[in-house]
């Protein structure tokens, strides 16, 4: 019987849908990693990678053939037997080649045309995706005691931010961070950028050099994620209120089914049973609300960033176009006024030097009769 | 992106129904296939992100191949295709070939299969993209964004790809029907002894006398049914399973030799 029970126990931490396609059932990260690392050769998730000549001599041993027989085979799978093209010729692969036949290429190449014809140029988007790739692959760190170890696991978490209705498209803005198994929750947290950690509240015009700077997270210093019926609440600062208690009392009252709380800073991704693929919630500033979905879960591969300090990873980031100073075009708005004589409009946004210098003498006397409000720019991030 | 990768499918199902009908395993036979249809052009053109992200769109829908319900040709046309796509792919580093924890055991079970027949070009090739770390060993085959589909469209797995169901034959098999039979006949005789001749009639008859014949001739006309089914060139291909690599077939028992073996003991 125990062994029966076990077995069943065993096959939990083995993601299967629950949902085809969309997301899984429940699993614990660190058992699934553990049986994936049961299954293995450690030569087969080291960063290291074996010699051919071994590789070469284990193969003909193992499979009882002669020399002769593994060097014919070796030529017979050799990539060269997959060129499509005359030796001495070397193809652009930027094009799409003349003529295809394959109706993925027909496709490409109809879209190339049109692309052609239009003269777009690549926008600023994919532009930045690439930067961002070009500094993360396989990055070695300086010290050895910052590599990932072999066999961690590596997260790919996608933090959704409210949607934006456009006049076409649908376009729901996130950012995607890679994290390791022994990173804490209180880390992605630090990890995620809103706005809203750095809106200044308060009317300023009459003491602008009050206003503060970029001011993040000083606030409101609560926040949690609700994962599987467990609110993760972030207890780092004395401040800091277990802002999730409201909920599960009220759920308690109505019989709903029992809700848990744990501590953001003391629960790694490794310890989570989560579903890979199921939206779940992050919440600050008392309401702002943020969809967190857990995209993948794998092993550590030699190809990744390996150093730990690089970690959470941004690799992905939706570009908010900046909204630009309305007197010189030139720099990001910081102040928004209102009931303001000298603006164009009402209310009307200015950079700090445009702010300064229209609204107040050389003394720095407030000119007239107008409110100042610190604006944070949503692009301000970019 | 649903339109793309119903392309990129379609192109993969037209290499491997061209490798299908040449009833080879052979890598050779499916390089010769790939030159043909220029199959290395198929990343050509992608530009900047969009190399990745074709590449990992063309991994997710070739790995598909090397799974079952296919065929075991298929899945080492499968097989060739991956290791073709990840060696031709012009996104630098490579893009890896997601492999999802729940399907180990058949790619394990795959690989002990082309050791017993001896298909040393398929197993040479499964261990170089283990050695050439072609691999994430990941929780599910693909990325999970919890993009509701528009369509509940199921994209059909092509019919001829598949692998003939033989779980009847392997269910009920010899030792399970004689087992059967004992049971049955000790079950009968206990029956027997306690009921008296008169009423014995009524409650004794709800077990069925000819069960196991008839459990016997329902899957010899399962059998049956399926060969005709199939044409003769299918059971060549099946047979494929167990042809060595190069030379004439090496004995293996094989599960196309177990039907077979079924097949003549009950038709003794
Ligand atoms: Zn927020
Ligand atoms: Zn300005």
């Amino acid at each position: 019987m125990a062994a029966a029970k076990e077995s069943t126990d065993l096959n939990a931490n083995i993601p299967d849908y629950e949902y085809a396609d969309v997301n899984t059932k429940a699993f614990h990260i660190g058992s699934f990693r553990n049986e994936w690392l049961k299954r293995l050769k450690p030569s087969s998730y080291s960063y290291e990678r074996e010699d051919e000549d071994t590789f070469d001599a284990n193969f003909a041993k193992d499979m009882g053939i002669s020399a002769e027989t593994m060097a014919d085979l070796k030529s017979v799978c050799s990539v060269d037997s997959l060129r499509c093209h005359p030796e001495d010729q070397t193809p652009d692969p930027d094009v799409v080649p003349e003529d295809p036949t394959l109706k993925t290429l027909i496709q490409r190449k109809k879209k190339q045309d049109h692309k052609a014809s239009l003269k777009l140029t690549k926008n600023r988007h994919s532009l930045y995706a690439d930067e961002l790739e070009r500094l993360t692959f396989g990055r070695e760190p300086d010290a050895v005691t910052d590599i990932i170890p072999e066999g961690e696991v590596i997260l790919t978490i996608n933090v959704y931010y409210p949607a934006i209705i456009d006049k076409f498209s649908y376009i729901r803005p996130h950012m995607t961070l890679l994290m390791t198994g022994s990173h804490s929750l209180a880390e992605l947290r630090d990890a995620i950028c809103c706005v809203s950690d750095l809106q200044v509240c308060g009317e300023f015009s009459s003491t602008p050099d009050m206003a503060p700077d970029f001011i993040s997270k000083d606030h409101f210093k609560s926040a949690f994620f609700f994962f599987e019926g467990v609110f993760y609440n972030d207890m780092r600062f004395p401040e800091c209120q277990d802002i999730s208690m409201t909920t599960i009392e009220w759920a308690k009252a109505r019989n709903f089914p029992p809700y848990s709380q744990s501590k953001m800073e003391d629960t790694r991704f490794a310890d989570l049973t989560v579903k890979v693929g199921f939206p779940y919630l992050y919440c600050h500033q008392g309401d702002c609300e943020h969809l967190v979905i857990i995209t993948d879960v794998r092993l550590a591969h030699k190809n990744d960033c390996l150093d730990k300090k690089l970690y959470p990873l941004l690799t992905h980031k939706h570009r908010v176009i900046t909204k630009k100073c309305t007197v010189c075009h030139v720099f990001i708005g910081r102040w928004l006024t209102t009931n303001d004589p000298f603006a164009p409009s009402d209310p009307c946004l200015f950079c700090d030097k445009c702010f300064r210098m229209l609204h107040y003498d050389a003394e720095g006397i407030k000119l007239g009769d107008f409110l100042a409000y610190p604006y944070v720019d949503p692009g301000a991030f970019n | 992106m649903d339109e793309s990768r119903k392309r990129v499918k379609s192109d993969c199902e037209e290499l491997l129904s061209r490798f299908q009908t040449t009833d080879s395993v052979r890598f050779e036979v499916f390089s010769k296939i790939w030159r043909e249809m220029k199959f290395s052009e198929i990343f050509y053109g992608t530009e900047g992100r969009e190399k990745r992200t074709f590449s990992q769109l063309i991994l997710d829908t070739a790995s598909r191949f090397l799974l079952p319900p296919f065929s075991f040709q298929i899945r080492v046309g499968g097989l060739y295709l991956l290791y073709s796509l990840y060696k031709c792919q012009i996104a630098s580093p490579p893009e890896q070939i997601r492999l999802a924890l729940k399907d180990w055991e058949d790619i394990k079970k795959f690989e002990k299969d082309a050791v017993d027949a001896q298909h040393l070009d398929a197993v040479y090739i499964l261990r170089q993209l283990m050695l050439q770390k072609a691999f994430h060993f990941t929780a599910m085959p693909t990325m999970l964004a919890f993009r509701k589909k528009r369509k509940m469209e199921k994209s059909p797995l092509c019919e001829e790809f598949l692998e003939r169901a033989s779980r009847p034959q392997e269910l009920i098999n010899i030792e399970l029907l004689d087992e059967l039979s004992n049971i049955h006949d000790l079950y009968d005789k206990l029956k027997t002894s306690v009921t008296s001749k008169s009423e014995q009639s009524s409650s004794v008859n709800l077990i069925r006398k000819d069960l196991v014949p008839q459990l016997r001739s329902s899957v010899v006309d399962f059998y049956k049914w399926q060969q005709k089914k199939c044409s003769k060139r299918a059971d060549r291909l099946a047979s494929i399973k167990s042809k060595a690599y190069g030379q004439a077939a090496e004995v293996c028992v094989s599960r196309v030799n177990t039907e077979i073996l079924f097949y003549f003991h009950f038709n003794k």
